[in-house]
């Protein structure tokens, strides 16, 4: 714990090291077979945001995403990762077309998968209408790399959640990953608040905010397949599990996920708080779940859960 | 024929036109206003309790309500001015005139008002300086206070938050004022008595609890490496070589830092048992760690901290417990541990002048003093010797007898050179005296003087001011240490590596530390999570912290 990190073996640190707290490219250097990432479009080419400057904000050299490709588990993947701590990780129109521009390269090759780590609060507000576009092209992209047989698969564990466009993106994926610390959804705590009130949500009461957003939650409505523990190896083991879970995609399948959706709203629908979700779905003492420890929630979860492996 | 207890004639008739509104002491909330108004006098000195912490709520919103006609300028004497209501009191003439010690949140207010002349300011006080002055200056008629319990003759339970209730009951009570106490509860026998029935006249029940600030809670998640090394720098470059063992804490990310390195880095270092050993500190969150890994031997707190009571209560070997179980706090005492029996004191401030003067007011805002400026000094009355203290006083006067010498409080500063929103730690000079001057002070508000401190520590290195003869080695030692800020940028290059040389001035490099290697990893808790682990479950974050 308390030895100099270049010290320890890159297993040892993958296990070691939070996801939450790490850089994107951090996470990719543990996530990935060691020494594999090659990095497209990297920081030494300074493509920067062409409207950053307008409003007097600084730039990064990477315009706040990696993407690349590597190998996990021996096999190649793509792969791109949100710097959640530059600008909260936002999609603007540089950082947006790496992304699609990684898609529609996997969809050309038509099979290796995608991870992508998703670390975002959405739109970059300064770039409105490209960062929108980019929302917009983003899931087109997804739909028809998976349309052409590509597995993408979403890692969500940073601390700027995943939110507004990426929760639209989340949604495209076809499987998702989640850790405790993460939280998917598209309009926040604050414009939830802001919009309809402090009644209706109390964007400070976090308990309530992780209970409605996070990724137990998310969990056990089958928004995401896996639940991951923070640390980069747990993130890692979840997509190489995704990776085999994965199925065809089709327009069966999408039949299927709005069937899904529908049912959880049949559901769910009445219940006001999430502890009443989880208490519908049989958890006994629902109120207990945001405290149990990772393993305990796993096999809750996979007792108890639900799934999207069948539709999505 | 001259009468000599008139005082207590008021007091007795004060309390005879409350009775009315009292079964035995007991008075309905809805009552309250009209209680105030029987027993408050025109003019009268009020301590409403109120601290960085607990708040009688209740009461004050109660006073707020008075009819004019009956009570109006008072001089309000109280530790904090902390709840909207302290100062919505003084916008409607309740009172007028004020002495105080800490204003937090209120700060920007409180200085717009002491602007337009909405308060006439007595003066902003240390908490010890203004408990001191409630005896022989300052004695309130009326003090209004909070607890947890009451029984039904008025005995009260505080509960862990006891903070100031026994130093303001004391001084009230036995100087013919009366005591109104507001309370969540009230029960057929208090859990233990933290305030005697006999110093109490009139109870109130609250509808909801009175109203308690997590204000010491720091989520180890937001410290950075920055804050981190400086933190590395402070436990091998002070804590060590000095050997300190008695030490009182800020409330800052960096001495939190410090708290989550000692199970680690500390460790390492060999350090455990020899150094941060006792404390007069709040009871942290962030010193579960060390506490667990049987750093820690003795805590005495100011006040509670909110989520903390399961805890506390099941550490009884290291914090002060009532024969109920609970934490008994007392901030009056805590504050003469902190001033006579800690070796040192070490936090954060916002502004640090040439001189070391350092300041938390900024143009627009007076937060007042609270507890640092009594923590962050010498204690000139101090005799009793011990290593540290004398090893600093040997430092600052080489040159006397040792039997003649005294010995030195070590006062540390300890901060990033440039700190939130890169604001500049560093000033050529301080807000406060802008703010002295706009207000016609005759005082600036100054936190920590620069003759008290001894250290300053940032991620650039420490500067030792005990080894500085003069006033110009001390300011190259302060600009020595201030980074790229434009204090930091004006130093003179050969003075400062002279004081290098001296070991005036020390960087990571001449501690042995690798910047490289202030990573969060070395945090014994990277979460509020985490700090609920190392308790064993007993810790319970209040839901602001949370992030599960």
């Amino acid at each position: 714990m308390t030895a100099p990190l270049s010290h320890i073996a890159p297993a040892e640190r993958a296990r070691s090291t939070s996801f939450n707290e790490a850089s994107a490219r951090t996470r990719l250097d543990l996530l990935l077979d060691a020494g594999s990432l090659v990095e497209f479009i990297g920081p030494e080419q300074r493509e920067v945001s062409p409207h950053l400057e307008i409003f007097g904000l600084p730039e990064q050299f990477d315009d706040g995403i990696v993407v690349g490709h590597g190998r996990l588990g021996g096999a190649p993947v793509f792969v791109a990762a949100q710097e959640g701590r530059f600008m909260g990780g936002a999609f603007g129109e540089v950082h947006g077309a790496k992304l699609t521009g990684l898609l529609r390269a996997a969809r050309e090759i038509g099979s290796i998968p995608v991870l992508i780590l998703l670390d975002t609060g959405g739109v970059r507000l300064q770039e409105a209408n490209a960062g929108e576009l980019a929302i917009a092209e983003i899931m087109r992209a997804v739909m028809e790399a998976r349309s052409a047989g590509v597995k993408v698969i979403g890692l969500i564990g940073g601390r700027s959640g995943c939110y507004g466009g990426g929760g639209l993106i989340a949604g495209c994926c076809s499987a998702l990953a989640v850790s405790e610390a993460g939280r998917i959804a598209v309009s926040g705590p604050e414009v939830i608040e802001t919009n309809r009130g402090v009644e209706e949500f109390d964007s400070r009461d976090r308990a309530l905010v992780w209970r409605t957003m996070g990724g137990k939650h998310r969990r056990l409505l089958g928004a995401a397949d896996v639940f991951a523990d923070d640390t980069v190896q747990d993130f890692r083991e979840a997509a190489l599990e995704l990776i085999g879970l994965i199925g065809p995609f089709g327009l069966d399948r999408l039949k299927a996920e709005q069937g899904r959706l529908a049912d959880r709203l049949r559901r769910f629908g009445a219940c006001q708080d999430a502890v009443d979700v989880w208490t519908v779905e049989g958890v006994a003492h629902a109120e207990t779940v945001p405290e149990l420890p990772a393993d305990q929630f796993i096999a809750l979860a996979d007792r108890i859960g639900r799934s999207s492996r069948d539709a999505r | 024929m001259t009468s000599w207890q008139n005082n207590r004639a008021a007091r007795d008739a004060r309390i005879a036109a409350g009775a009315g509104l009292a079964h035995g002491k007991v008075v309905e909330a809805s009552d309250a206003t009209r209680l105030l108004e029987a027993v408050i006098r025109p003019g009268d000195r009020v301590c409403l309790e109120g601290d960085n912490q607990k708040q009688a709520d209740l009461l004050s919103r109660a006073l707020l309500a008075v009819d004019l006609s009956k009570v109006n300028d008072l001089h309000m004497v109280q530790s904090g001015v902390v709840l909207p209501e302290h100062l919505d009191l003084f916008d409607r003439g309740v009172a007028k005139r004020l002495d105080y010690a800490y204003s937090g949140p209120q700060s920007a207010r409180i200085a717009r008002m002491l602007f337009g002349g909405k308060i006439e300011l007595g003066a902003v006080h240390t908490y010890l300086e203004l408990f001191a002055r409630y005896f022989i200056d300052l004695t309130p008629h009326v003090a209004l206070i909070a607890a947890v319990s009451a029984d039904r003759d008025g005995n009260l339970y505080t509960g862990p938050n006891t903070e100031d209730t026994p130093t303001v009951v004391e001084a009230t009570a036995f100087k013919d004022g009366v005591v109104i106490a507001q309370v969540n509860e009230i029960v057929e026998t208090v859990p233990r008595v933290d305030i005697p029935a006999d110093r109490v006249h009139f109870v109130v029940k609250s509808d909801k609890p009175f109203f308690v600030e997590p204000l010491f809670t720091r989520d180890p998640a937001a410290i950075t490496e920055g804050q981190i090394l400086t933190a590395m720098l402070a436990i091998k470059g002070i804590y060590a070589p000095y050997g300190v063992q008695r030490i009182n804490h800020g409330i800052g990310f960096s001495t939190a830092a410090i708290e989550l390195l000692l199970p680690t880095f500390g460790e390492r270092l060999g350090l455990k048992g020899r150094i941060a050993t006792h404390f007069a500190l709040n009871p942290h969150p962030a010193l579960i760690p060390a506490i667990e890994s049987g750093w820690v031997r003795q805590i005495h707190s100011f006040g509670s901290e909110v989520g903390m009571d399961d805890y506390i209560r099941a550490r009884s070997d290291v914090y002060f417990t009532g024969p109920d179980g609970s934490l008994r706090s007392n901030r009056a005492f805590c504050q003469t541990a902190g001033l006579y029996a800690c070796d040192m004191f070490i936090g954060s401030t916002l502004q640090i002048d040439l001189q070391g003067n350092s300041s938390t007011v900024t143009a627009s805002r007076i937060a007042g003093f609270g507890g640092a400026p009594n923590m962050g000094s010498d204690a000139r009355g101090r005799r009793h010797p011990s290593e540290p203290w004398l090893k600093a006083g040997a430092e600052a006067d080489p040159d006397s007898p040792a039997p003649l010498r005294r010995g030195r409080k070590l006062v540390v500063q300890i901060g990033e050179t440039f700190g939130d929103k890169n604001v500049p730690l560093f000033v050529e000079k301080l807000d406060a005296i802008e703010l002295a001057e706009k207000l016609n002070l005759e005082l600036a508000p100054v936190m920590i003087y620069g003759d008290d401190v001894t250290h300053i520590v940032t991620e650039e290195g420490v500067a030792n001011l005990l080894l500085c003869r003069t006033a110009q080695e001390r300011e190259q030692a302060i600009r020595g240490v201030a980074g790229y800020t434009d204090v930091g940028r004006g130093r003179d290059r050969s003075m400062v590596a002279q004081l290098r040389e001296r070991g005036v001035i020390r960087r990571p490099e001449d501690i042995g530390i690798n910047p490289l290697d202030a990573d969060r990893n070395m945090l014994a808790a990277r979460s509020i999570k985490d700090l609920v682990r190392w308790s064993g479950g007993l810790y319970a974050p209040p839901s602001k912290f949370r992030n599960w």
